[in-house]
């Protein structure tokens, strides 16, 4: 039941939930980036590449998609223990997974330019590397955005996992507030708001990638 | 002098043998057409030019250039040989003008400013002078083949190789890009064209190819062909043509 006195517990304690939120938004930023720097090359090595290097590529994306987060996590924090750090831990585990996702989300995106770009490149003289990053992948991260959107998304609601290995992030310093002896009337008071803070987030940050979306559009007119 | 020589040039996808033994001459200036039925290699013939397609065997020689030596630098040679395609291809994330710089800036080196200058004088060739900042979606058919004639124009070639130009467009679009090309015919241009455009054809043309299950079974001026072709199967596949009017 929602109490006065547990609403002027929590708001007392916002500076450990906004903590907690400043973990939360640095964890989603880190671990998308490293998405980033490993998904967008496996990608491209999924479309262009051959050989082992796909192969590899190919079964770790494939092991990763197929793992759940929080086994990730646990196994990467307490069986091989890569890092004392939680938050290197949960940087890593969660950046990978994310890689996994997104190579996949540029795979498709690569593989949905016509080849008569690359094609069209080629033929003026530009090398198949050349060809690739002025033409084809400029096009395909435009079109990757709404994939990338959703993903940014379940990154940041993905970073409450880390809960499970410990790190201070929102939803743990939440766990913290209502689970003081006395305080676990405070439970409803506390998931409310951190649900508020998830919310407005996810919102936030989805009209704002929807503005560099639109930003980066490529004018298509009424064609005449 | 001869500046495109093709001899006795072989190619095959998966079992299917798409050229089976072309060979033909073109001198410096000349404007050349290929024509023959879909599937008869005109379109392969063009890309083991500029090697975007591999022959199996015999050669290819652009001037000085054995285009089918493995050791010859395929970047190097597309300098030399612009291509206009069925479908444009425009690059669509860039817009006119950039379409054009992109090359001239990361094949030929050309600093920025130098290469809007040149490409907004291509486009001036090409009568888009005022359609600098068009992205290709707001471009219609015929504006954007001439962009893309001006984009692989602008590479200076010395051969310019054109497949089906106008084969997408709509028919009154289609008066636009051959006028260009014409033009360009007469200022000197070589060029290689597949192309069922009679008018071009006839008006532009110094030598016809007629192409069929891979061989040239026909060669000869526009008024040879057109009006007194030696083959049987060359005289059938042009009255279908003429019946059907240009395509």
């Amino acid at each position: 039941m929602v109490q006065t006195g547990d609403w002027v517990f929590v708001l007392s304690n916002a500076d450990t939930l906004l903590f907690g939120l400043i973990v939360t938004v640095v964890l989603t930023l880190t671990s998308l980036s490293v998405g980033f720097l490993l998904g967008f090359p496996a990608g491209a090595i999924e479309v262009y590449g051959d050989g082992v290097l796909r192969r590899v590529v190919r079964v770790a994306g494939g092991l990763l998609r197929g793992t759940p987060i929080v086994v990730i996590l646990l196994v990467l924090f307490f069986v091989v223990s890569i890092s004392e750090s939680a938050f290197i831990t949960a940087t890593v585990g969660l950046g990978l997974r994310s890689a996994a996702y997104q190579a996949q989300l540029f795979r498709g995106a690569l593989q949905s330019v016509d080849d008569g770009q690359l094609e069209a490149a080629r033929a003026t003289g530009m090398g198949k590397l050349q060809a690739i990053r002025y033409v084809v992948v400029p096009q395909a991260l435009r079109r990757s955005m709404p994939g990338f959107q959703n993903e940014f998304t379940i990154v940041l609601k993905d970073t409450s996992i880390a809960f499970a290995i410990g790190l201070a992030e929102l939803l743990t310093q939440g766990y913290n507030l209502f689970t003081q002896s006395g305080r676990s009337t405070a439970v409803l008071e506390v998931f409310l708001v951190i649900s508020a803070v998830y919310f407005v987030l996810t919102f936030l940050t989805n009209r704002g990638l929807d503005r560099v979306s639109d930003y980066y559009a490529i004018p298509s007119g009424e064609s005449r | 002098m001869t500046l495109l020589r093709i001899d006795d040039v072989y190619q095959s996808y998966e079992a299917e043998q798409v050229l089976q033994g072309v060979s033909f001459d073109m001198q410096q200036g000349d404007v050349d057409v290929l024509m023959g039925p879909s599937g008869s290699g005109k379109s392969t013939m063009l890309r083991c030019i500029n090697r975007l397609t591999e022959v199996d065997s015999g050669d290819i020689w652009l001037g000085d250039t054995h285009v089918t030596a493995p050791e010859t630098d395929v970047n190097e040679l597309r300098q030399d040989v612009g291509m206009v395609f069925q479908d444009f291809n425009l690059f669509a994330h860039l817009t006119a003008l950039e379409n054009i710089t992109l090359g001239l800036k990361r094949v030929k080196g050309i600093h920025a400013e130098q290469a809007r200058e040149q490409a907004r004088d291509h486009l001036d060739q090409v009568g888009l002078g005022n359609q600098t900042d068009a992205y290709p979606a707001e471009l219609s058919g015929g504006q954007k083949q001439r962009v893309g004639i001006a984009r692989a124009l602008a590479m200076e070639p010395k051969l310019m190789l054109f497949d089906e130009p106008t084969s997408a467009l709509d028919p009154e679009l289609v008066g636009d890009v051959v006028s260009v090309m014409e033009a360009l015919a007469a200022g000197g241009m070589t060029m290689l064209v597949v192309s069922h455009e009679m008018g071009f054809a006839r008006s532009a043309a110094d030598d016809i190819h007629f192409l069929d299950n891979g061989q040239v079974v026909e060669s000869g001026p526009p008024e040879q062909l057109f009006e007194q072709p030696e083959q049987d199967r060359t005289a059938e596949f042009l009255s279908g043509l003429q019946a059907d009017g240009p395509q």
